[in-house]
């Protein structure tokens, strides 16, 4: 049985700067990484599979340069990594990017069976939570959101119990398998590649589905398939607070500046 | 244009996110309708059609009969807009009824500039504005993105949802309680707060060591809670406590907005952070632009003398 985890490449938002001229992004020298809520999802397969003995394909639709994404999935032990790549499949919205990934699992469905699909529960550069949800509308599996620890799975019933993260409490379900999970960073502690499988994943094989592969409409994938359409990207106009002392070269003298601040405001003791 | 707002009803009670939902449908210039799956004593008190099923029969969720609710309200009123709160409850429901009506969905919406939706960006870096080319769009908002009416007024016409059939394949189990929270930062009158600038776990001493020298409490960003850093009863947001004290350090807090729902109330907020454009400084008083790492610990100095 295939565990299937569905990662994604993301600029790391934490260093994404907004040049102050054209109030565009900047995207030249901005890393990528795994989308941080996909990496959980990928360590909850790899238990899986220590626990269970399932096989775990990764899965990333992207530009070919996504490849990097994937073989940091092998080097932590995946047995298989597929990157759905084509021209076709460019500026998909959530829509048109569920369809796509369905269509691959259904394709490793026919392979060996899928039991369980993984994911983060949001990506950080887009939040729209939907990839996981729309693909399993279309595939018809059990939609498990937030689940933060897997309690069993029963083969023989097939059936899954989770506990899902809520507002202030948690609540624990039961659903039929095959199903669709995205996972919260609480479900697990990540762990890291061991040396030999990273040399080992250099070597090893990154497959390419296109089109050709997946064989789906093009009026259902990419730009023609997505309902929604981003019109504008901007920095938000806000007022600023105001500024005092320099802080990065002169702390001391900023920490005298901000102290006075507070106690003329009454809000330190003098 | 019309809108279906789908209220969120928790623990025998009608959440006040409901009426963030009115303020919405209003920002839109949308007629509404809403729905409840709650009881008839939570109605919100609106003027318009509420349509109410009964959770006790239904439960406060479940996904596959709440699905089936809002697509009955969806046949009757035919709106362009199903509106949910961006909560556990609007994320778990509203792709699976955007899936149902192969409609767009826009998640999160922050605000409404000419008809249009704004949602954020990188950690709300950046904006973006979408627009929706289905025929129906399915939309969650930010819970404090849409300030309610102070004091909602109005009486709703009922109109009862009932399902014929009540199968389900899920099995609900049960609730368990989240962490206790063991302090009460509610009370607080200074909360000096660590976000994810403060960089490692180790740093947060440092945060905690200026909290104690302004004697204030310790905050966190949800962040900095979810990394492990901080026990959880200490994080300032809408999942975790709102509060209101005479003063609010942020240290290192980039500013989400739902952190920035939980604290904004406070009287006078500072903000340290390296990044002058952060989100935060929408709500600072004060910005003290520099490396909390190397300013904290000049400040905690200062205070000591």
């Amino acid at each position: 049985m295939f565990v299937v985890v569905c990662i994604k490449q993301v600029p790391d938002t934490t260093q994404v700067q907004i040049d102050p001229v054209t109030n565009t992004l900047v995207r030249e020298g901005i890393p990528f990484i795994v989308n941080p809520y996909d990496t959980h999802a990928l360590e909850e397969a790899l238990r899986l599979k220590d626990r269970f003995g399932f096989r775990v394909a990764a899965i990333s639709m992207g530009p070919p340069n996504a490849e990097a994404t994937l073989r940091k999935a092998l080097a932590l032990g995946v047995d298989e990594a597929i990157l759905l790549s084509d021209r076709a499949f460019g500026g998909a919205d959530t829509l048109a990017t569920s369809n796509v990934l369905a269509e691959a699992i259904r394709k490793l469905h026919h392979q060996e069976g899928v039991g369980l699909v993984l994911c983060g529960k949001q990506t950080i550069d887009g939040d729209t939570a939907q990839v996981g949800p729309g693909i399993a509308t279309r595939l018809g599996y059990t939609q498990l959101t937030l689940v933060d620890r897997i309690d069993a799975i029963d083969h023989l019933r097939c059936r899954i119990r989770v506990r899902r993260k809520l507002e202030g409490r948690h609540e624990v379900v039961e659903a039929p398998l095959p199903a669709m999970l995205t996972v919260v960073r609480e479900l697990n502690r990540l762990r890291y590649p061991a040396v030999p499988m990273r040399l080992a994943s250099q070597e090893a094989e990154v497959k390419v589905w296109n089109n050709e592969v997946l064989r789906l409409d093009v009026n259902t994938t990419g730009l023609k398939g997505s309902p929604t359409w981003v019109s504008r990207i901007f920095s938000p106009e806000r007022e600023k607070g105001e500024i005092i002392g320099d802080g990065v070269h002169d702390p001391a003298g900023t920490a005298k500046l901000l102290i006075d601040k507070l106690v003329s405001k009454d809000l330190l003791p003098c | 244009m019309k809108a279906l707002l789908i209220c969120e009803y928790r623990e025998g009670k009608l959440l006040d996110s409901s009426y963030e939902l009115v303020a919405f449908a209003d920002r839109l210039g949308a007629d509404r309708a809403m729905v409840l799956i709650g009881s008839e004593a939570e109605a919100p008190r609106v003027n318009g059609t509420v349509y109410l099923a009964d959770a006790a029969k239904y439960g406060e969720y479940n996904p596959d009969l709440h699905k089936r609710i809002v697509l009955a309200a969806v046949e009757r009123e035919n709106p362009d807009y199903v509106v949910f709160v961006h909560s556990s409850y609007g994320w778990d429901l509203a792709p699976r009824v955007a899936a149902r009506l192969r409609a767009g969905q826009v998640s999160e919406v922050v605000g409404v500039v000419d008809g249009k939706l704004e949602v954020g960006l990188c950690n709300a870096k950046l904006r973006r504005t979408v627009t929706p080319k289905s025929a129906k769009t399915v939309v969650t908002i930010q819970a404090g993105a849409f300030s309610p009416a102070a004091s909602p007024q109005g009486s709703p016409r009922i109109e009862r949802i009932d399902l014929a059939d009540t199968a389900s394949a899920l099995e609900f189990v049960g609730y368990e309680p989240a962490e206790q929270k063991e302090v009460d930062l509610s009370r607080a009158e200074v909360i000096v707060s660590a976000g994810r600038g403060v960089g490692k776990k180790e740093n947060v001493a440092v945060i905690a060591a200026l909290a104690k020298a302004m004697g204030g409490e310790l905050g966190a960003s949800r962040p900095v809670v979810d990394a492990g850093w901080v026990e959880h009863s200490h994080q300032v947001g809408t999942t975790g406590q709102s509060v209101s004290p005479k003063l609010y350090v942020a240290c290192g807090i980039s500013g989400a907005i739902q952190h920035l729902a939980g604290m904004k109330k406070s009287d006078f907020v500072v903000a340290i952070n390296k990044d002058r454009d952060a989100p935060i400084g929408e709500v600072a008083d004060v910005l003290v632009v520099a490396d909390v790492m190397q300013f904290v610990p000049a400040l905690t100095a200062k205070l000591q003398k």
